[in-house]
């Protein structure tokens, strides 16, 4: 608990209920939101202040129960057990009341104060599902909320309903779910022999339940604390009664039993749903699959066929902009090159692509929201088998042609460890917007009316690599097991113009945050060492090192100032862009106009492919650690990347010249 | 009323079971639990081509690769048959 009055609530529920939400309408940020299970992975916090008292308000990550299946599920759970919030709020899904309440039935063993914010009303309405919210309350003796989170239903009740219950404190006394009777007397057997070496935080009927549950944490954890010959005897007990979980889960479930009967109805049947209907068609395979590929298509047509003509409108107003303020920058060349060749000519370049990253992000941001995403894993399932996937590493693999930053993090949805480190490992092969950038721009310079088509073959070859590199992978590393795919698949619904905007708005803030921070400031560095100390470029200080890194760059056919681009997107893979910008000087001419006249087209190809293939950006490689959780995966994947994009430069420069592209 | 007992795989697209085990770890048996996916549950099979399966269960649909759903034995609905009590 926190001092001075400000009290700590936590959004929790099962994925895909609205949590992020409520936390974006109470809170006032913008966590991500969309139509699929496993978005937030991280708990999120803010604030949230109601006559002068501020309710620090965290978001917790998804969670189906309470037994640590998958890392995000971990974190809602240490969260609640180790910070004791004055309150929970659990978010329960009102179209699918029976597993929300069965969630709500591990949070009461807690002993923390809950509210039960019970939304998607709306969506349960449509169904013909009728809850009566005060016999609910009845059954629970927990304090229940009608919502529409998505229309702003409902959150004044709850603010007040938090509030109520963080008063009230210890008079706190809601139903509990029991172990099925016939189990009653082993739970009582469990608790006399562990009682005395439960210690707070962690409450005895909770930890009893877990270890009846098979729960490896708890289990792990008392095999520590308790004597040896108690925890044979306990031992002994649950291994005469295999069947302890299936008693908790059937107590569980009576107990949703009655509080369904008691409170909900339905009031029509057997109506086929929107729903139904759209899935007979997007998850057939001999459908489902050319359709996701089709709407890939349009997404990378819609993108490039409207974002690309902007993208060039951009790039002429810049040197429209840099023949008005050329003449107030004096006389100095220092002034001139940083601002004209630094600054227009590196992060300017840069900021042109917004016109491409609204598109894009703007048309994933739509196929979130209906609902689409998770078909889309659905479907991908028999290919990713292939490389030792399964269907759900679908979902970070989309997010990551955003970014690759949070399709790493958004790993952590599956529940398998060598699945998340494999997906983890193939992750930078998926081709982020800034690389597309990079690739796009670079080829429509280059290779003129052929652009369309080289950008496309290099999209496809990266996905291929991404494939065989899973293939071998798994071949080599992991023993061939078998993959538990179990994921839910939400109602399809209306596009909600405020979420997708607020998501689009979101990605957008970012990308001009790092184009103002990171990449400004690269450039104008990069435009310093290549003019010091004699304002030429040979022999700058850059130059120098570049001419010593020349050799390396030979086999590729790449001159040094390629590699100092290559290199210099490790930073942010935009810096590439901005690297050739500032090194061959493209201020005034724009960069089409430029790099057309120093590159030749095998050389380009050898770039683009090792652009591909190259290390990610340090942000990605600093969350690739941190999720690999090992060293020796992540020295691994470090090096495979460096000498497969290394090879694979040498190939496609040395295979362009011998067919003479 | 015939009273076929058959693992979750060998349902057609359209039919209804009534869940009658779960085997496999405590894993599977929490997670899909925690899904609704119980002893005593009804549900209905909505894809079933080869690869995973799509089964619906009080308002939610999930996919269960073929793996995991062979370990889920249902007692068959035949068509008409008035279902009981799902729970
Ligand atoms: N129809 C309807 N949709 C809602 C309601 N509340 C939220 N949604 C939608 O449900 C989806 C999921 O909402 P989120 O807030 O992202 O859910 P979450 O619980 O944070 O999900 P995870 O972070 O993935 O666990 C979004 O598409 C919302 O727009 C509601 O009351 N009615
Ligand atoms: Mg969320």
């Amino acid at each position: 608990m926190t001092a001075d009055g400000e009290l700590l609530v936590a959004l929790a529920g099962q994925p895909n209920v609205g949590k992020s939400t409520v936390f974006n309408i109470l809170t006032g940020l913008s966590q991500h939101v969309g139509n699929w299970p496993g978005k937030t992975v991280e708990k999120k916090e803010g604030y949230y202040s109601i006559d002068g008292r501020r309710i620090r308000i965290v978001d917790l990550p998804g969670s189906y129960s309470l037994t640590a299946y998958s890392e995000e599920e971990k974190i809602a759970r240490d969260f609640i057990i180790n910070e004791r919030p004055n309150a929970i709020v659990l978010i329960a899904n009102a179209s699918a009341v029976e597993r929300s309440l069965y969630l709500l039935a591990e949070f009461l063993l807690l002993n923390v104060p809950v509210v039960v914010a019970l939304n998607m009303m709306d969506v349960a309405e449509q169904q013909g599902v009728r809850i009566e919210v005060r016999m609910l309350e009845k059954y629970l003796g927990v304090p229940v909320v009608p919502m529409v989170a998505s229309k702003n239903k409902g959150i004044k009740e709850l603010v007040s309903a938090i509030l109520h219950i963080s008063e009230k404190g210890d008079n706190f006394n809601p139903s509990l779910a029991d172990v099925a009777e016939d189990h009653r007397d082993i739970f009582a057997e469990l608790a006399a022999l562990l009682e005395p070496y439960i210690d707070p935080p962690y409450l005895i009927r909770w930890t009893i339940t877990k270890i009846m549950e098979g729960d490896p944490d708890v289990t792990e954890r008392m095999a520590q604390s308790v004597p040896a010959d108690v925890w044979r005897r306990t031992q002994a007990v649950l291994r005469e009664h295999e069947d302890s979980l299936l008693a908790v889960v059937r107590g569980r479930y009576d107990w949703i039993e009655g509080a369904v009967r008691s409170a909900t109805s339905k009031f029509k049947r057997g109506q086929i749903l929107f729903t139904d209907r759209l899935d007979d068609i997007l998850t057939r395979p001999s459908l489902g699959i050319p359709i996701l590929f089709g709407v890939l298509a349009v997404v990378f047509a819609i993108t490039y066929g409207l974002g690309l003509p902007l993208q060039q409108v951009l790039e002429s107003l810049m040197r429209v902009l840099v023949t008005w303020i050329e003449p107030l920058l004096g006389q100095s060349p220092w002034v001139r090159g940083i601002v004209v060749d630094g600054l227009v000519g590196g992060a300017g370049t840069v900021l042109t692509f917004l016109p491409v990253l609204f598109f894009f992000f703007t048309a994933m941001a739509f196929l979130e929201d209906v609902g689409y995403m998770a078909r889309a894993a659905f479907v991908m399932d028999r290919f990713m088998h292939f490389i030792g996937l399964h269907g759900k590493s679908f979902l970070p693999f989309c997010l990551g042609f955003g970014c690759n930053v949070p399709a790493v993090m958004g790993a952590r949805i599956l529940e398998s460890g060598r699945i998340r480190l494999l997906t983890i490992f193939l992750t930078p092969f998926v081709p982020c917007t800034a690389k597309l950038a990079v690739v796009t721009l670079i080829a429509a310079a280059i290779f003129g009316k052929d652009a369309f088509l080289i950008s496309w073959l290099l999209i496809a070859g990266n996905i291929l690599v991404l494939g065989f590199t899973g293939m071998i992978v798994s071949k080599l590393f992991f023993t061939p097991m078998h993959m538990p795919f179990i994921m839910e698949l939400p109602f399809y619904h209306k596009p909600n113009p405020r979420t997708i905007g607020i998501v689009v708005w979101k990605r957008i803030i970012a990308f001009l945050r790092k184009a103002g921070s990171i990449i400004v400031l690269f450039s104008v560095l990069l435009w310093l060492l290549s003019h010091i100390p004699g304002g030429d470029i040979e022999t700058s200080i850059l130059g120098s090192v570049g001419r010593f890194l020349e050799p390396v760059g030979r086999p590729m056919g790449l001159d040094w100032k390629m590699i100092v681009a290559l290199l210099s997107g490790i930073a942010a893979r935009e810096n590439a862009i901005a690297a050739l910008g500032v090194l061959y000087g493209v201020g005034e001419e724009g960069i089409r106009v430029i790099l057309a006249s120093v590159m030749g087209h095998a050389t380009a190809l050898s770039f683009l492919v090792m652009l591909m293939l190259f290390v990610p950006c340090v942000a990605t490689l600093v969350v690739m650690k941190q999720e690999m959780g090992s060293w020796r995966w992540f020295l691994l994947s470090f090096a495979f990347m460096l000498f497969l994009s290394y090879a694979a430069g040498i190939v496609a420069y040395r295979g362009a010249l011998m067919i003479g592209i | 009323m015939t009273d076929e007992v058959v693992s979750l795989v060998s349902l057609r697209e359209g039919e209804e079971g009534v869940i009658q085990a779960v085997s496999g770890g405590p894993g599977l048996i929490g997670r899909l639990a925690s899904l609704g996916i119980t002893s005593g549950i009804k549900v209905r099979m909505v894809r079933n081509i080869g690869g995973p399966l799509i089964v619906t269960t009080n308002g939610t649909r999930i996919a269960i690769g073929r793996g995991q759903a062979q370990k889920i034995v249902v007692r068959r609905l035949t068509a008409g048959e008035e279902e009981d009590k799902t729970a």
